[in-house]
């Protein structure tokens, strides 16, 4: 499910079913040299996670993405996110990033990383084939998160 | 110079009528446009997508088959990719659709170890028999739907949901 308001009232009538929140975070690094590299990874991760969204529909909610610079308060960040979902009935928070720096910063967001793969060359077939070898790889640290924390 | 001299009133006149044409004309072709729009819509050739997948191909183990078309919102076009099992019953092509009928997730064939001849939705373990059918006492409400099928130079092609009709 999205954020929006059409899937919002679906996630508040069946929240005994829907209980994980997928929050891409998305590194913008102010340095001209690295926009381009920043774009094509927000560009990957957008694709990736609306993929994780099609697979998962019944059970996540595709959160929009937490945008931080190099200044950011990677601690901090994760604490409000953390305790804001939580509230909101979310038992599960999968946090997606192509930014190495959460593992050791925040490491105990257990944040999902995936290298970022640039997708604006690929033509559609390519890029779905490509997406779907990176999803493959991702069904299964789901799918052991839910089943290590009940149900 | 010809000889006729146009009088006044005939300028007039030849004016006032061309400009009174064009003026209807105006009026009166978005009318007529209207009127005869059904009959200029273009067929839409059936709704059928095609995929590469060769008909001789499908057995009777259920298959993924990815097929792309072309999805117009308002004037935005943008290519959609979707999803179909696909496997023969016997000589019959049947594909199912992947969505699950519980809350939208897509479906995997022998998706659990447990039950490698059924449909399985990762979200919640709601499974499927292979014509479709929900398990009962697993989430989904219904069984999976179908999508019309087509063969056309030895490829399948792939055309509209309907409500299962192997059930």
């Amino acid at each position: 499910m999205y954020w929006n308001s059409k899937d919002v009232s679906v996630f508040l009538e069946q929240k005994e079913f829907v209980d994980t929140a997928v929050i891409p975070l998305l590194l913008i690094d102010g340095q001209a040299s690295q926009l381009k590299q920043n774009a094509s990874s927000a560009e990957f991760l957008m694709a990736l996670t609306a993929f994780i969204e099609n697979q998962f529909k019944g059970r996540v909610v595709l959160m929009p993405p937490i945008t931080y610079t190099k200044k950011s308060n990677y601690q901090q960040l994760a604490e409000e996110w953390t305790e804001t979902l939580s509230e909101m009935g979310f038992k599960h928070l999968f946090f997606v990033s192509s930014d190495m720096a959460w593992g050791t910063e925040a490491s105990e967001l257990n944040v999902i990383y995936t290298p970022s793969i640039p997708l604006e060359n690929m033509d559609q077939k390519l890029r779905q084939s490509v997406l779907d070898d990176q999803l493959r790889q991702i069904i299964p640290v789901f799918a052991n998160r839910w089943a290590k924390n009940g149900q | 110079m010809s000889n006729n001299r146009v009088s006044r009133r005939q300028f007039l006149n030849y004016t006032l009528t061309g400009v009174g044409g064009f003026m209807a004309a105006g009026m009166l072709m978005p009318m007529v446009r209207f009127a005869i729009d059904p009959v200029l819509q273009k067929a839409g050739g059936g709704d059928f997508v095609p995929t590469d997948k060769k008909v001789a191909d499908i057995t009777d183990v259920p298959e993924r088959v990815d097929f792309a078309f072309e999805q117009v919102d308002a004037w935005y076009t943008s290519e959609v990719t979707s999803t179909a099992w696909v496997y023969k019953n016997g000589d019959k092509i049947i594909a199912l659709s992947p969505v699950c009928k519980h809350l939208g997730c897509t479906v995997n064939w022998a998706g659990s170890p447990d039950h490698p001849d059924q449909f399985f939705c990762p979200c919640h373990a709601g499974r499927y028999e292979k014509n479709g059918n929900n398990v009962k006492g697993t989430p989904p409400l219904g069984p999976l739907d179908e999508f019309e099928v087509r063969e056309k130079d030895g490829l399948l092609q792939i055309g509209k949901t309907r409500p299962n009709t192997l059930v």
